[in-house]
């Protein structure tokens, strides 16, 4: 009898604590193993908000002074005689005049501008007076006369471009003392624009040109613009939504529904896994040798760029469909089937409402991913300098064009510091892309989900 | 091993809804039914009892094909509705499963409106000519299954928000809106409450006046409440069928006796 109560309890067991109020060691290793860990979770949460929050204030810091731009004030009699030479009004006719012809009405107009406004250009040599506006400013003005013929003869006051410099000395990034080491820019003439702010003249303005316009050559920072890369790449975005997301779902439903199970599948669903995994960068080998080589399609363009992302997107949308699919119940197909549904009918009708979230979602995610690709895009092409806004599709996917990750790394390699502002600037206006996109997934999968 | 001339000698050739002879069913390298032989019934509620991973849904999932979906499943033998080989190949399991209904375990109803639960099997084998045949067929299902003056008011709320017991009885009517002739039923209590099991048991007693009903279940005492006849099943084999009277009081096989009187399963 004491031999069988010796074995029911052995020696080794820790006697337990008579009280519920006292913690025994056990308890408090296993309490403080775990007060540890969520310490380090919290830790681990802490440095990505803060790798968050430095990297927005960092893109926001630099980035957002590119949607104000400097604009200086100008009194300018738009004569006839230079601007319509034969007097009949004729846009086309009109049109042959350039921009020579328009700058150097605007250089004679600037300075007097200035005086009749009361402020001196004493110190100022009237060369350096013109050269404080931009190149572009009289494409400016040109492109204002030929919209309007009307206004020859008239004189207007006319907001035009500020050079980069004067630009970058309202925000800072300029300042006299690097002025005097600056063969571009003279500190008589930050000091004029001094003056010139102070007589209302000079002021920055909201920056719609910065979105709307094309990329400006690497002498014009201040009239660079995002407009043919965000077309480019909405084009791009397209065209992925049309290929990836028929391609993709189908070819999801066919291999989670209907394919047998065999090793010829399972080789496939192998290889839709490493596409994954698969560097950007070869996809762009891929397209610059089968699309533009081989099929001939042209360089720089949407299409191109449309359809290489469209292969880097499909295993995404095919992996997180086949997810989606997954995750409805197998009692819902039984069901269907077991009222007599055919195996057709039991994945339109049932299975795949079910799944639209989670396609969706998917889908939108890769598309972002697209989006933001900039590697595959640089061997098509699409790093090519281009000022012509494509035209409207089918035309435009087939005419050259920028993309917005990659105007960004275009930004980057220019000299002139303005470039830093504007790359940030268009790497804000591809996050707020990225925002609206994943708002868009959210409120579709709110719209889809029943949550019955 | 089952007896096939016994069978013969309990029922009438007349009214055998469903044979089944030497049907074989195989998971893999797994022997999961061996040589079942027997006869079903119109008109008439057969329970299949045994323990746990007898074979007995796998049995009632053949005769309407459902195991067609496992891709490792392998059938042999044949199974006869109304004299016609239903693995026969130029049958269309969807068209056999418009005739033998099923109802799960788990009450399964889509994630629609109780109307459009109810629908759907009418809809997609064009039952109904226009709405008002439709609403006709759905109101005639829904009172079948005991449902419709619990729902009349809200056929368009989801399905899934009723009560258990009330979702089962919508799957019940849902599979009997595509007027089957058989409604196989497997374990449909399960998951009930023992009030909505009394209600599902009550309403499978109806059903009997239109349907050939099989039913699998674990309670024997369901099987003992709503069945005219008894199968049992014991390890991939048929080990007697019969009257379910005479199972429950003077069952044949002594494994039979083992299972009612608690001894295995």
């Amino acid at each position: 009898m004491t031999d069988a109560t010796a074995h029911n309890a052995p020696a080794a067991a820790p006697a337990r604590p008579k009280s519920l109020l006292t913690q025994d060691a056990r308890t408090k290793r296993r309490n403080a193993a775990e007060k540890r860990f969520r310490t380090y979770g919290a830790v681990a949460i802490c440095l990505a908000i803060a790798a968050l929050v430095m990297l927005l204030t960092s893109v926001l810091g630099n980035g957002a002074s590119s949607f104000f731009q400097t604009y200086a004030k100008i009194e300018v009699t738009l004569d006839p005689e230079v601007l319509d030479p034969k007097g009949n009004r004729d846009p086309a006719e009109m049109s042959k005049i350039t921009t020579i012809g328009y700058g150097n009405l605007m250089k004679q107009a600037f300075p007097a501008s200035l005086q009749a406004a009361g402020v001196s250009t004493e110190g100022v040599p009237e060369k350096e007076i013109g050269d404080m506006l931009s190149k572009e400013a009289p494409a400016q003005l040109r492109n204002r006369v030929l919209n309007n013929p009307d206004l020859l003869g008239e004189t207007i006051s006319f907001w035009a471009l500020a050079n980069g410099r004067i630009d970058g000395y309202l925000k800072d990034r300029v300042t006299m003392t690097s002025a005097e080491r600056d063969g571009n820019v003279s500190p008589e003439q930050l000091q004029l624009a001094d003056r010139m702010m102070e007589a209302d003249l000079l002021e920055k303005r909201f920056n719609w040109d910065f979105i709307t316009f094309p990329d400006a050559s690497e002498l014009r920072p201040e009239a660079a613009g995002l407009g043919v890369a965000i077309i480019g790449s909405a084009y791009m975005m397209l065209i992925v939504l049309f290929l990836a997301l028929p391609i993709g779902v189908a070819a999801s439903i066919y291999l989670e529904e209907f394919a047998p199970q065999n090793r010829l599948t399972d080789l496939i669903e192998v290889n839709i896994s490493n596409l994954a995994a698969v560097p950007s960068i070869v996809f762009g080998i891929l397209g610059l040798a089968v699309f533009i080589n081989y099929a001939g399609l042209p360089a720089s363009a949407p299409i191109v760029g449309g359809l290489v992302l469209t292969l880097m997107t499909l295993p995404t949308i095919i992996i997180s469909t086949r997810a989606a699919l997954k995750a409805v119940p197998p009692s819902i197909r039984d069901a269907a089937l077991g009222v007599g549904a055919s195996k057709m009918q039991s994945v339109f009708h049932h299975v795949l409402p079910l799944a639209m979230p989670g396609i969706l979602t998917g889908t939108i995610l890769g598309l972002a991913q697209a989006l933001g690709e900039t590697a595959p895009l640089l061997l098509i092409g699409m790093v090519a300098f281009v000022r012509d806004y494509p035209s409207w599709p089918v035309d435009g996917l087939f005419e050259p064009a920028s993309a917005l990750p990659v105007q960004v790394y275009n930004f980057t390699t220019r000299g002139d510091p303005a470039f830093v502002e504007r790359a940030s600037g268009a790497i804000i206006v591809l996050l707020v892309f990225l925002l609206c996109m994943n708002l868009l997934a959210i409120y579709l999968r709110r719209k889809f989900e029943r949550r019955w | 091993m089952y007896d096939t001339k016994r069978v013969e000698s309990i029922v009438g050739q007349d009214d055998i809804k469903i044979s089944a002879r030497k049907v074989q069913v195989y998971y893999g390298d797994k022997h999961a039914i061996k040589d079942v032989d027997v006869d079903i019934l119109d008109k008439t509620v057969t329970a299949f009892i045994g323990p746990s991973g007898c074979g007995k849904s796998t049995f009632l999932r053949c005769i309407n094909r459902m195991n067609d979906t496992i891709p490792i499943a392998r059938i042999e033998g044949q199974i006869k509705l109304d004299g016609e080989d239903i693995y026969d190949k130029r049958v269309d399991p969807v068209q056999l499963r418009a005739r033998v209904g099923m109802v799960f375990q788990k009450p399964n109803p889509f994630p629609k409106s109780i109307y459009d639960n109810v629908a759907y099997g009418a809809r997609i084998h064009g039952l109904a000519r226009n709405k008002a045949e439709l609403d006709e067929i759905i109101e005639k299902s829904l009172r079948g299954a005991a449902l419709w003056n619990e729902v009349k008011d809200r056929l368009n709320e989801p399905g899934t928000g009723l009560s258990g017991g009330q979702q089962q009885r919508l799957c019940i009517a849902r599979a009997v809106a595509t007027s089957p002739e058989v409604l196989l039923m497997d374990e449909p209590c399960s998951a009930l409450d023992p009030i909505a099991t009394g209600q599902v048991e009550e309403l499978i007693d109806q059903l009997r006046q239109e349907f050939s009903v099989v039913i699998v279940t674990h309670s024997m005492q369901q099987a003992a409440r709503v069945s005219q006849k008894t199968a049992f099943f014991h390890l991939g084999n048929l080990v007697e069928y019969g009257d379910t009277d005479d199972i429950f009081t003077k069952p044949r096989d002594t494994r039979t006796e083992a299972y009612i009187s608690g001894r295995i399963g």
